[in-house]
C-alpha cells in the first residue's frame, strides 16, 4: 500500500492565509488620488463647508476614502462619528437614530457610508439632524443627495497598480491580464481582486 | 530607533492545547512608556471579513525604556490553527508599547498535533485514499 506516496505527490492548493489577495490584505491598500493632492481634496472639503458626497459605483473605493479623510479631518480639530448602511443592514431603529444623534457634538463631522439605502423621507430627516455636526460626508452610488465632493472613478491601471502592489515580484505574469479583468467586473475593484483570490485559491500553495 | 522582540522559550512556535507557551519579551524605545502588554489573540484570514479575539494579555508594570520581561502563558483549548482555501485561523502573540504604534508580532499553532491543520489537504487526502481504495484513481 503506497496511499503515503500519492498523498505527498498530490498537489496541494494554497492557504487562505497565503492568498495574496486576502481580505486583509486588500485593505492594507488605502485610496490613490488621481490628479488630485490630499491638500487640495481637504481644501475642497473645507470649501463645502465639510457637507459633500463621496459618488461613484460599487467597488470603485468610496468607503476606502472616507476612512482615509478620518485622520486627515481629526488633524483638523474633527473627530469622525460614523454611520453605515448597507444592503444586509439597510435601515436603523429610530431608537438607534435617536441614541446616534444624542452623541453628536458641534466640532462632529459625520461620516455616513451608504446613505443611498434611505427612503428620500429617512434622508432628509437625516440631514435636518445632522445640522448639529460640523459636517456630513456621505458615501452614494448615484449624485443628488449632497453636492458631490469627489467622484470615485476605477481604472484598468488602477487595477494594475494595486495587483501589482500585492503580488511579489514577477508573479503579475501568472495572473489574468487586468484590463480583461477590469472590464469582466465593470470595473469593480473589489470584485475583480476577489476573482484574483479565486485564482490563487486554485493554485499549488 | 525602537526595537520589540518575541522570544518564545527554545523558539518553539507549535503548541498543544493546554501546553505552557514560554518566553521572554523586550523592547527598546526612544520615548518614555505608559504600558507594555503582550497577548495572544487569533485572527482571521482569507476571503471574507476578519474576525480577530484577544484571549490573554500579560501587562508589565512599571516598565522602562530599555528592558526584558519573562511571559508564561497556557495554550487555549481551542479553536485549533487552521486553513483552507477561504480562511484561515492563525494564532498569534503581540508585543503592544503605548504610546507609540509599535508592535512585534510571533505566529503561533495551536492544536492537537501541535501543527496548524490543513483542510484542503486533509480533503484531498481522504479523496485520493478513497478512490485508491476504489480503484477509480490512478
Amino acid at each position: 500500500m503506497n496511499d503515503g506516496g500519492r498523498k505527498a505527490r498530490a498537489p496541494v492548493s494554497m492557504k487562505a492565509r497565503d492568498n495574496p489577495f486576502s481580505s486583509d490584505r486588500i485593505l492594507s491598500i488605502r485610496y490613490r488620488l488621481h490628479d488630485l493632492t490630499w491638500e487640495q481634496l481637504m481644501r475642497r472639503l473645507a470649501g463645502m463647508d465639510y457637507r459633500g458626497a463621496l459618488v461613484g459605483a460599487q467597488g470603485s473605493g468610496k468607503t476606502t476614502l472616507l476612512e482615509d479623510l478620518e485622520p486627515a479631518l481629526r488633524a483638523r480639530g474633527f473627530q469622525t462619528k460614523w454611520f453605515r448602511l448597507h444592503q444586509s443592514m439597510p435601515r436603523f431603529s429610530s431608537a438607534s437614530l435617536q441614541t446616534f444623534f444624542s452623541t453628536i457634538e458641534r466640532d462632529d463631522i459625520i461620516a455616513f457610508d451608504g446613505a443611498e439605502q434611505l427612503n428620500r423621507l429617512a434622508w432628509e430627516q437625516f440631514k435636518i439632524k445632522s445640522r448639529k455636526a460640523a459636517g456630513l460626508i456621505i458615501t452614494t452610488h448615484r449624485p443628488g443627495w449632497l453636492p458631490t465632493f469627489l467622484e470615485c472613478v476605477t481604472r484598468p491601471d488602477l487595477l494594475e497598480e494595486i495587483v501589482r502592489a500585492l503580488t511579489p515580484g514577477g508573479a503579475q505574469e501568472i495572473l489574468p491580464p487586468t484590463a480583461e479583468l477590469f472590464l469582466r467586473h465593470n470595473g469593480n475593484l473589489r470584485n475583480a481582486l476577489r476573482e484574483l483570490y479565486d485564482f490563487y485559491a486554485a493554485r499549488p500553495g | 530607533m525602537s526595537t520589540l522582540k518575541i522570544a518564545t522559550r527554545d523558539h518553539r512556535v507549535s503548541f498543544r492545547p493546554g501546553e505552557e507557551i514560554a518566553g521572554a519579551v523586550a523592547w527598546q524605545l526612544d520615548q518614555a512608556l505608559r504600558t507594555v502588554e503582550l497577548r495572544l489573540f487569533w485572527f482571521t484570514r482569507g476571503k471574507g471579513t476578519s474576525d480577530v479575539k484577544v484571549v490573554q494579555t500579560v501587562s508589565f508594570d512599571s516598565p522602562k525604556r530599555e528592558e526584558a520581561r519573562p511571559f508564561h502563558l497556557a495554550a487555549p483549548s481551542e479553536p485549533y490553527s487552521f486553513s483552507g482555501k477561504l480562511i484561515s485561523l492563525i494564532w498569534a502573540l503581540e508585543l503592544v508599547v503605548e504610546p507609540g504604534k509599535e508592535t512585534e508580532r510571533l505566529e503561533i499553532a495551536i492544536s492537537p498535533s501541535g501543527e496548524e491543520i490543513v483542510l484542503h489537504k486533509l480533503d484531498r487526502g481522504a479523496d485520493i485514499a478513497s478512490a485508491t481504495r476504489d480503484g477509480t484513481h490512478g
